[in-house]
């Protein structure tokens, strides 16, 4: 029963970091219809931008975290104006926007290795890394925040998103983009809001990540499993998102813990098609066209 | 002359003047190398790459090597290939044909060793593989290949070593291993660790698997702690070391750590930190013996930054070439194979002596270093039985 | 000739033999994936057991590279008719995650599975033989033949249909699963037998040579080319394999310039080298007269702009 409960809380500490990664993913992908591959080159940025403020220029973590965040806001902004903003323009095929995104995401990577190098590095302690000790239950303190920081992210985006009149100009652009502008939404703006979010929360996550494991240049590959819960979730939806996350984290666990470690993947990857047949856009997603 | 025929005249110079350049210059040697200079394996790649020319570097500001009589300096070609099987025969084939180099140093990965041995052979360019440690880089279907050659020991000898100190010295009797399923080092230590330790009368309690990319090990480990094991073996790289022994120890597991090469990093007390502390592992060297500390303190000096263990084994590699080369008398691939094959050099990780029938250095001693108060401590040379 | 350009121009073909099949998916039905990688590794292996020599350590059956490519390419279209049975009916992104997921559990069974060297991969230990450049050749004319009739069938302008609008091909009376099923078991048909030839180039395979890197590659080279052209598929695949060569003078920032290059490419010219144009004679007449009468058109455009100032 220990056993039970210890990966059940493994199961969902690793579904808050892809919780974190994936409702990054599905705010692009609301509004954009794509899903947006360079999400993952942002969060490793975001690490290491948390990771030189607190090493190099030796902030207080609140600063680091605030550079982290905004820097990463601004490279997503960025990415959006350089790779996506052309194809937008023409009204390119979602296709398009993902090859851009894949080669966004192999510039940031590389970008890396050639500038800083390809040693992993580890954050400076910032939280004590003893877990607190429930009899036999041992629950990491970071585990705990990453899962509130998960909550608190998505509370506060669908309520953004739900009360207040940009969050309205969101959810209308996302509804139906060409009709808003007509509506006199600046569709524009909204896009690079959405980016500035979107760039915002891979911090987050990024500047997490590296706290809870450690900074180097692939962190964006753990984003495919981020990516693949937010499918899971149904593309699209936050809730979803974080709901799809938190799933795969469990199941993936459970799986590795009860059945084979060496065929998880397989085996999850069952799951997810399972769910796919049943629910063909997801726990919760949108009905979408099938167009390239 | 009209203008079209001195445009031609030109370009037809130009043509000339390259093809001159592309040519071997009479007194310098060529020596390509290869490794993943980009990707997850990018800090052995360049480490060694490093130590290759900084090593020629200083050949050559001796006034380079002599060979059959005459000074030769020492150029190093180095190619990226991500440390791709595909790119490998990319850069192998574009070593020998383009670069016409005479041997090729590196890549430190079986996976990228294996598929190269035919390009060597028809091109007659030996290789000398640094950390490449599947038997069969160098020997296949029971048949030596001609030009490959490696200055490391191999998996079946490191898991051997592993297997019986943890048996015979720690008296650990239950061995639990967690291992990188999609890494071909980890398959192969996995293998020879789990079949030595058996063979011994030890018993595997739990055998779990990751797969490349994972940074979370809590789920096998959660497993691994309930079937209560003395050691845990886990062969792969210290990135993954450093945090699966974070999360063993958050998880409460008390069992001793062990791995294989994969280990040794000054990266990984950074990582790691106390959670590694008391972790013991097979190594090619001890790093306080004496030989090693001036290429050492050259490397920090030059790069600022410590050497890994590449850079050691990629050091005795350039030895083993400058000694062929200096025994075969002229630079030709062929004959440089043939010099290889007699090779006995005191390399500064041990004696490299090179074995006719295996091409791997004979009796290569592994060492066992225990990890204590943040630094390497070196146990003792131990042969598997 | 010189080894290291003949080993890429036999690169080139045996990736173009994989982008046909993908181009024939992607870009004339639609459908997006990220799993070809996948059906490249499954053609590779039993490619593999059928032709390396039964003395090897790890035996196969010995037989001849022809029987390889055939037995190769039938056992990824058999898996590729399973999988599409499951996951055709997504749409979407929801289809690109179920290829994605298919690519990586294959590779991860290869990775289990030690008969065949698990992770440790499996040295064919054949010689890597220069003439079978014209093995490949071969193969690339077969598989270009093969989709180009297949795409000037009624067949193929069903599939148009389908890439065009789904829900007006289905109210047509086209059978939309049939002909999405049709593609996708040709196009991993065609990437298994790419597999095989992949295999018998470098003498080795091993479960991480299929990974996604090889899958996105793929795809980039079908979008460079051009979407719906088959001879976009062929300079492209020919351009694309030879660029990461080509961009070695960069050293470290190779790859930061290849992703570079491919924002390039998507901003500047989204349409892919070639999109929607072939490079046949009557192709070339009608991206001939297109031009001439864009020109004629902007002529006219000048004209009356000039009359307008007057």
């Amino acid at each position: 029963m220990t056993q039970f409960l210890q990966q059940l809380t493994n199961g969902l500490s690793i579904g808050s970091v892809y919780a974190l990664m994936a409702v990054g993913y599905s705010l692009v992908y609301s509004i954009m219809n794509f899903s947006n591959f360079a999400h993952g080159g942002v969060i490793m940025l975001g690490a290491y931008f948390g990771f030189f403020g607190l090493t190099t220029f030796k902030l207080p973590f609140a600063a680091a975290f605030a550079l982290a965040t905004a820097g990463t806001a601004l490279v997503a902004i960025v990415v959006e104006r350089v790779a996506y903003k052309p194809l937008r323009d023409r009204k390119a095929p979602f296709l398009y926007f993902i090859i851009s995104a894949m080669g966004a995401s192999m510039f940031l990577e590389n970008f890396v290795i050639a500038t800083i190098g390809p040693n992993p590095k580890p954050y400076p302690p910032i939280i004590p890394r003893e877990p607190i000790a429930l009899g036999d239950l041992a629950l990491g303190r970071l585990d705990l925040i990453m899962f509130i920081v998960s909550a608190a992210c998505l509370t506060l985006l669908v309520l953004f998103i739900d009360r207040t009149r940009l969050g309205k100009a969101i959810q209308a652009s996302a509804y139906n983009m060409k009709a808003s502008a007509l509506m006199g939404i600046n569709t524009d703006s909204v896009v690079i809001l959405v980016f500035a979010l979107g760039g915002f929360l891979a911090g987050v996550a990024g500047v997490l990540y590296g706290m809870k494991y450690m900074v180097y240049p692939t962190i964006g590959a753990i984003t495919l499993k981020s990516f693949i819960a937010a499918v899971f979730g149904g593309l699209g939806s936050l809730p979803g998102a974080v709901l799809g996350s938190v799933l795969l984290g469990v199941i993936e666990t459970l799986v590795a813990g009860y059945l084979s470690s060496q065929y998880r993947d397989l085996i999850a990857f069952v799951i997810l098609i399972g769910v796919l047949i049943v629910r063909p856009t997801g726990i919760m997603g949108k009905a979408v066209e099938d167009k390239a | 002359m009209n203008f079209r025929k001195a445009a031609f005249v030109v370009l037809a110079i130009a043509l000339v003047l390259a093809g001159c350049g592309g040519k071997q210059k009479a007194d310098t040697i060529k020596v390509g190398w290869f490794g993943a200079l980009t990707g997850d394996q990018a800090v052995w790649g360049e480490n060694e790459f490093n130590t290759v020319k900084m090593l020629f570097e200083e050949y050559n500001a001796k006034g380079g090597i002599e060979v059959g009589g005459k000074k030769y300096m020492l150029e190093a070609i180095g190619y990226d290939n991500k440390g791709d099987a595909q790119e490998a025969v990319n850069v192998t084939n574009r070593l020998v044909s383009q670069d016409k180099v005479v041997a090729i140093l590196g890549p430190n990965a079986s996976g990228n060793a294996i598929p190269i041995a035919s390009t060597l052979e028809q091109a007659k360019v030996p290789d000398i593989a640094t950390v490449a440690t599947n038997p069969k880089v160098t020997v296949q279907d029971g048949k030596v290949k001609p030009y490959n050659f490696r200055v490391c020991f191999i998996d079946p000898y490191q898991g051997a070593v592993a297997a019986g100190y943890a048996f015979d010295k720690l008296g650990a009797k239950k061995a639990a291993v967690l291992y990188d399923v999609s890494d071909d080092y980890s398959q192969g230590l996995t293998e020879f660790f789990v079949k030595s330790f058996e063979g011994k009368g030890g018993k595997i309690v739990a055998k779990e698997g990751f797969t490349a990319g994972d940074k979370d090990f809590r789920a096998q480990l959660s497993k691994i702690k309930a079937a209560a094991p003395d050691v845990i073996f886990m062969p792969y790289f210290f990135t993954e070391v450093a945090l699966s022994a974070t999360q063993a120890r958050e998880l409460g597991i008390t069992a001793t750590f062990m791995g294989g090469d994969g280990w040794p990093s000054p990266d990984l007390f950074k990582l790691g930190g106390k959670a590694v502390e008391g972790g013991i592992f097979v190594n090619h060297l001890d790093y306080d013996q004496p030989t090693v500390q001036d290429y050492k303190a050259r490397y920090k000096a030059k790069y600022g930054k410590e050497t890994e263990l590449n850079g050691y084994l990629v050091h005795d590699a350039v030895l083993m070439l400058v000694d062929g080369l200096q025994r075969a008398g002229k630079v030709d691939g062929e004959a440089l194979a043939k010099a290889f094959e007699s090779t006995d050099i005191q390399g500064i990780t041990g004696r490299i002596k090179i074995s006719p029938t295996t091409h791997n250095p004979e009796g290569k001693d592994a060492a066992i270093i225990k990890i204590v108060d943040g630094q390497y401590k070196f146990l003792e040379n131990y042969a598997a039985q | 000739m010189d080894s290291y350009i003949l080993g890429i121009l036999m690169l080139a073909g045996i990736n173009l033999v994989a982008v046909l099949g993908l181009s024939l998916l992607t870009g004339f039905t639609g459908l997006f994936s990220f799993g070809h990688a996948g059906f490249m590794a499954i053609g590779a292996y039993v490619g593999a057991f059928l032709t390396v020599s039964p003395a090897r350590d790890v035996p196969g059956l010995g037989l001849p590279l022809v029987v390889g490519i055939l037995g190769g390419g039938a056992a990824a279209g058999i898996v590729s008719w399973l999988v599409g049975r499951i996951t055709l009916n997504l749409k979407g992104d929801y289809f690109c995650i179920a290829t994605l997921g298919f690519g990586e559990a294959i590779r991860l069974v290869f990775n289990n599975v030690q008969r065949f060297g698990g992770s440790r991969g499996w040295p064919l230990g054949a010689t890597r033989n220069p003439q079978d450049i014209w093995v490949i050749l071969l193969v690339d004319v077969v598989a270009i033949l093969l989709v180009a009739n297949l795409v000037r069938s009624r067949h193929g302008r069903n599939m148009i249909a389908i890439r065009e609008e789904e829900l007006a091909a289905q109210v047509t009376g086209i059978n939309v699963f049939r002909y999405k099923m049709v593609s996708l078991v040709t196009s991993a048909v065609l990437a298994g037998v790419a597999g095989v030839l992949l295999g018998d180039y470098l003498t080795f395979i091993n479960p991480k040579i299929f990974n996604l890197t090889k899958s996105t590659e793929l795809i980039i080279i079908v979008i460079f080319g051009g979407l719906g052209s088959i001879s976009g598929s062929v300079l492209g695949a020919l351009l694309l394999t030879a660029l990461p060569e080509v961009l070695r003078f960069f050293e470290i920032w190779r790859l930061v310039f290849y992703g570079a290059a491919v924002i390039l490419i998507m901003i500047s010219r989204p349409q892919g080298l070639l999109g929607g144009m072939e490079l046949t004679p009557a192709g070339i007449r009608k991206i001939l007269a297109e031009r001439r009468a864009r020109q004629a058109l902007r002529a006219e455009a000048a004209r009356e702009a000039e009359g307008g100032s007057r």
